[in-house]
């Protein structure tokens, strides 16, 4: 009963929190909204004892990307929110509509598909079943139970060994997001300054050059020209 | 054991946070509010992917962690997009001046 108790507290604070996130005109505040909810979520993954991914949670969500997120709100100088949050409730109201279709399809089919006690209901295809209660966690034969106690070595293991080629892709993926991005950041200032005049400057090049045809293509390894290339320019 | 948690109140928790992170993405005007809701749809999956896992017996030959692999995969995954996510919003609000998404109509036909 405390456990149930426990959940509804979380849960509702965690439902009060998203929507203050969603609703919140001032963005900071916003923000902060959205810490509470990753924090909530924290808290349900406890409850599910699944520990390991709380700390990951809070960690990840509430250390890098709200903060990255603030930073985002502080840069673009728009604290005060959408100035027009408030103005146009008509355009507000078929996103309404369309979230809250998609919640009662999402209810009907959990109803439907749980029994009254709150289990998946047996549909006859043994090949997965799930439970009302949890599995205990010392059961016999279930392979979760001495992970549930040591989930980081046990994560580390699965990482290394059956999900290794996951675990490269993720790497590079997360490489070439921070790449992308510092790219992006400081990508237009350098092309409005130094790339745009020296390909224009180059075909004037062509005939200085000595190939016929290789100089027209603009490559960094042939710098020799560029001075006498940029002289008439 | 008859104290617990159904797996359905997870669910219910899950789908209401989803459609609550829907209601932002659509009618939040500001960009960084709408990548604000993307996280709380994310995050709502997770915990349908975690409740799902703990819940489940797993079948045969899968490993016993699958759910939680994923959960962190997708924590993976929205870490990279919200660092992407945020370095174009910064280059549309250099370029436009806002950050209002409705105004970035360059390729509007």
């Amino acid at each position: 009963l405390i456990l149930r108790t426990v959940f509804i507290l979380v849960a509702s604070l965690g439902i009060l929190a998203a929507l203050g996130t969603v609703l919140a005109r001032n963005l900071v505040h916003a923000a902060l909204f959205l810490v509470a909810f990753f924090f909530t979520i924290a808290c349900q993954f406890v409850l599910l004892e699944a520990e390991f991914l709380a700390a990951i949670q809070v960690l990840v969500y509430i250390g890098a990307v709200a903060v990255l997120l603030l930073f985002g709100i502080m840069l673009t100088r728009n604290i005060q929110g959408d100035e027009t949050t408030g103005g146009r409730a008509l355009a507000r109201i078929p996103g309404a509509i369309v979230a809250l279709a998609v919640l009662a399809v999402l209810i009907a089919g959990i109803r439907g598909e749980t029994s009254p006690a709150g289990g998946l209901r047996d549909k006859g295809s043994p090949s997965w079943t799930a439970r009302t209660t949890r599995p205990p966690a010392d059961a016999p034969g279930d392979p979760r139970g001495p992970i549930i106690n040591q989930m980081a070595p046990a994560i580390g293991v699965e990482l290394m060994t059956r999900y290794a080629l996951v675990f490269e892709v993720a790497g590079l993926l997360l490489t070439a997001a921070v790449v992308g991005s510092i790219a992006l950041a400081h990508g237009e200032r350098d092309e409005s300054a130094g790339t745009r005049p020296r390909r224009l400057a180059r075909p004037a090049a062509g005939p200085i050059g000595p190939g016929d045809g290789a100089s027209l293509v603009p490559t960094r390894s042939a710098p020799a020209p560029a001075p006498s290339a940029s002289a008439p320019r | 054991m008859s104290q617990d948690i159904p797996l359905s109140w997870f669910l219910y928790f899950a789908s209401a946070a989803f459609a609550a992170g829907l209601l932002g993405v659509l009618i939040r005007r500001n960009a960084i509010a709408v990548l604000m809701a993307i996280e709380i749809m994310l995050n709502a999956a997770n915990i349908n992917f975690i409740a799902f896992w703990r819940y489940g017996t797993p079948p045969p030959g899968e490993g016993p962690l699958t759910g939680v692999i994923m959960a962190l995969f997708v924590i993976t995954i929205a870490a990279a997009e919200v660092a992407v996510g945020i370095g174009l919003i910064l280059l549309c609000y250099r370029r436009w001046k806002s950050a209002d998404i409705d105004r970035y109509d360059s390729m509007a036909g």
